[in-house]
């Protein structure tokens, strides 16, 4: 059970451990296993302006500061700023008589203003534009010849400590003598290499790092002026926290000051396995379009389980829980309930082999993996932890094997439920069936604590990527899920 | 309560909301369909030009302190309640070119001056006087100053009058003679 405005009744323990509701949660087919956000790749697609839809390449986005250049939040309450257009009387002396008359023709005008909070470009003076869109004036950084000092630096050192690990990598390999390394095979020098590559050479990044000034601390601060403290403020006029922080060229403390903001591009995001580098997510690339290419979540191919309702849980007694569970999948489901240690051993046997037998490559590889921090695979042993079961309550597991019919959009239609309902199956209707389970809570339980019961579900699922040539996956496997449910508070 | 309906001629007043009271409409003003207006607690003078749209209600609270006779509710020209707003006023006087967002609430003791605008959804229920030009906003009510009054919605009123009475009926102005926007002014009725 997840939803936008309620808590999660209902979370999944994801394979790194965290506890989400389904909604959050991805399915690798490859791997088949639950992905979160946490433990899986995010990669930037694309950039694009939410606001007019405006589709840029990373480079132009960079070179943009990663901001629209046509689009304005307000700096007064960070929505998004509308051109409105007045027509303008042509200001003109009295003494013109007559070419008042035929000049009457307004002129169309432009000011940028906001529909939330009533912020218009012409509270700061800011004057109005002849055309609807850009030249809007820009206001100089006044930090932005440091800033760029202190750019090149930070790219320069960058450099030569890339370069130094590149050449240490090299030695460690012409050490071995077994391998011939690019540089030996076709007589390139590094720095031929290097200029190849389109790197500034090493002499330019060291003048960088040569020609730096560092700050200096000052001990001598401005004096504030004499009436600081008696002046009387008028709140109206000082600038907020978060005002501030949204122009840090400036940090305006006077409303006066405050100048459009160019909008923040959003980005569209892939999201990728970590461990098989499968895209679970995938959206088209038009920014307009809020589709996928890719979508494997977790929602199109786990049971879902919701709350029907429960017995408030009392310390020392039993209580009645009503759950539904649905099957998202186009393929029957064998699920049995199991307790939630019950964890499935053999597929964590599964993913050890195959990092093994990964580890054998070629030299290129391992090299490239030692330059590139992020395809470091001990990020699974960092991450990974034990949820936290809840102990006090249990549910008491029922020994049966439930089947659950693959879903079918006809059977919306039919409503007469089956009628093959026992002492667990409350009822049944096309891929839903709803369970009647018991909750048995320990009398130590205190009151008012979170009543919390864990269950595994052991479910059937019937792959459908198409098998590779490589390994001959096996298409029906049982996997195993474990899910958090919130009974509210232990009740007296 | 004395039914005491006063429309001047130019207000489109459409037939179905509830009127009740002691109520002027100015010329020019629009009152669309299902408004709720009334006066207990003393007469409502609503001055030209205001856009009064669906289900915004207007009350002139009765009130203990009140004076003996009461003092009308004047609310002055160019104002705009939108959908769903609520006035509670038993005193005194709203400026002019104010705004009154969706859904905003604006209490007993608010004295409001003009140029204001009241974001949606905002409630003023402290005793209080908003300067000129005063625009709040937000779910935390953040405040802030307008350099200049809120731009007039005369295409709109020229809109609203042209195209309400094709598909509203409408209530017909019971005042011929043009008024200058006084408060009370018994006389001039037809
Ligand atoms: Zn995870
Ligand atoms: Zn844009
Ligand atoms: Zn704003
Ligand atoms: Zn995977």
């Amino acid at each position: 059970m997840a939803y936008l405005t309620q808590p999660d009744f209902v979370r999944y323990v994801c394979s790194c451990g965290q506890l989400k509701p389904i909604t959050n949660l991805y399915f690798c087919r490859h791997c088949l296993k639950i992905r979160c956000g946490f433990c899986i790749c995010h990669e930037v697609d694309s950039h694009y302006c939410a606001n007019c839809l405006e589709n840029m390449p990373s480079s132009e986005a960079r070179l943009k500061k990663n901001r629209c250049s046509s689009c304005f939040d307000c700096p007064s309450c960070f929505h998004t700023l509308s051109t409105r257009a007045t027509f303008a009387q042509t200001r003109q002396d009295p003494a013109a008589g007559d070419a008042k008359v035929e000049n009457k023709q307004a002129k169309k005008m432009y000011y940028l203003s906001c529909f939330n909070c009533r912020w218009t470009s012409r509270d700061v003076g800011i004057p109005d534009q002849p055309v609807a869109s850009g030249g809007w004036p820009e206001r100089p950084n006044p930090f932005s010849a440091r800033i760029n000092q202190l750019l090149d630096y930070y790219k320069a050192i960058a450099q030569q400590e890339k370069q130094e690990k590149l050449d240490r990598e090299r030695k460690k390999f012409a050490i071995r003598g077994k391998y011939i390394t690019l540089t030996d095979k076709t007589g390139l020098t590094g720095a031929m290499a290097r200029n190849i590559a389109g790197l500034p050479s090493s002499e330019s990044s060291s003048s960088a790092i040569a020609n730096f000034v560092p700050s200096v601390a000052s001990a001598e601060v401005e004096e504030l002026p004499e009436d600081y403290h008696l002046r009387e403020i008028n709140l109206k006029q000082v600038t907020t926290m978060a005002q501030r922080l949204a122009s840090p060229e400036w940090q305006p403390a006077s409303v006066a000051r405050l100048h459009p903001v160019a909008r923040p591009l959003s980005v569209k995001r892939s999201q990728r396995c970590r461990a098989c580098d499968h895209n679970l997510t995938k959206p088209e690339y038009n920014p307009g379009s809020i589709k996928f290419k890719i979508e494997l979540l977790a929602f199109y191919h786990m049971p879902e389980v919701k709350i029907i309702s429960h017995e408030s849980v009392k310390p020392g007694q039993q209580s009645a829980l009503l759950l539904k569970v649905s099957n998202p999948t186009s393929h029957e489901m064998a699920l049995r309930l199991l307790p939630p240690d019950h964890q499935a051993e053999t597929e964590t046997d599964e993913t050890t082999e195959t990092h093994e037998k990964n580890e054998p490559k070629s030299i290129e590889k391992s090299l490239e993996k030692s330059l590139n921090l992020e395809k470091d695979t001990t990020w699974s042993k960092v991450i990974e932890r034990k949820p936290q079961m809840p102990a006090l309550s249990q549910i008491c597991i029922p020994e049966v094997t439930l089947t659950l019919a693959q879903r079918d959009d006809a059977a919306e239609y039919d409503d007469d439920p089956q009628h093959d309902t026992s002492d667990i199956i409350l009822w049944r209707k096309s891929n839903k069936l709803a369970l009647r389970l018991k909750v048995s809570t320990d009398p130590s339980a205190e009151v008012g604590q979170p009543a919390q019961v864990a269950l595994s579900l052991q479910y059937s699922y019937r792959n459908t990527v198409p098998p590779s040539a490589q390994s001959a996956q096996h298409r029906d496997h049982t996997l195993t899920t474990t899910v958090l449910l919130d009974l509210g508070t232990v009740c007296e | 309560m004395a039914q005491n309906i006063k429309i001047l001629p130019g207000a489109t007043v459409c037939e179905d909301c509830t009127l009740e009271g002691d109520i002027t409409i100015g010329g020019g003003t629009v009152v669309h369909p299902r408004v709720t207006i009334i006066a207990e607690g003393g007469p409502i003078i609503i001055a030209e030009y205001c856009i009064i749209e669906e289900y915004s209600t207007i009350i002139h609270k009765k009130s203990d302190k009140q004076e003996n006779p009461p003092k009308p509710l004047f609310i002055g020209a160019h104002n705009v309640f939108e959908v769903g707003c609520k006035l509670e006023s038993p005193f005194g006087h709203i400026g002019e070119s104010n705004v009154f967002e969706c859904k905003s609430y604006v209490g007993v003791d608010v004295k409001i001056g003009s140029g204001c605008v009241i974001g949606a959804a905002c409630q003023l229920t402290v005793p209080q006087s908003l300067p000129d030009n005063t625009v709040i906003w937000g779910s935390e009510h953040h405040n802030r100053e307008a350099l200049e009054k809120q731009p007039s919605q005369l295409l709109q009123l020229d809109f609203l009058s042209k195209v309400m009475p094709n598909y509203h009926r409408l209530r017909k102005p019971n005042l011929h003679k043009r008024q200058p926007s006084r408060p009370s002014q018994e006389g001039a009725k037809v």
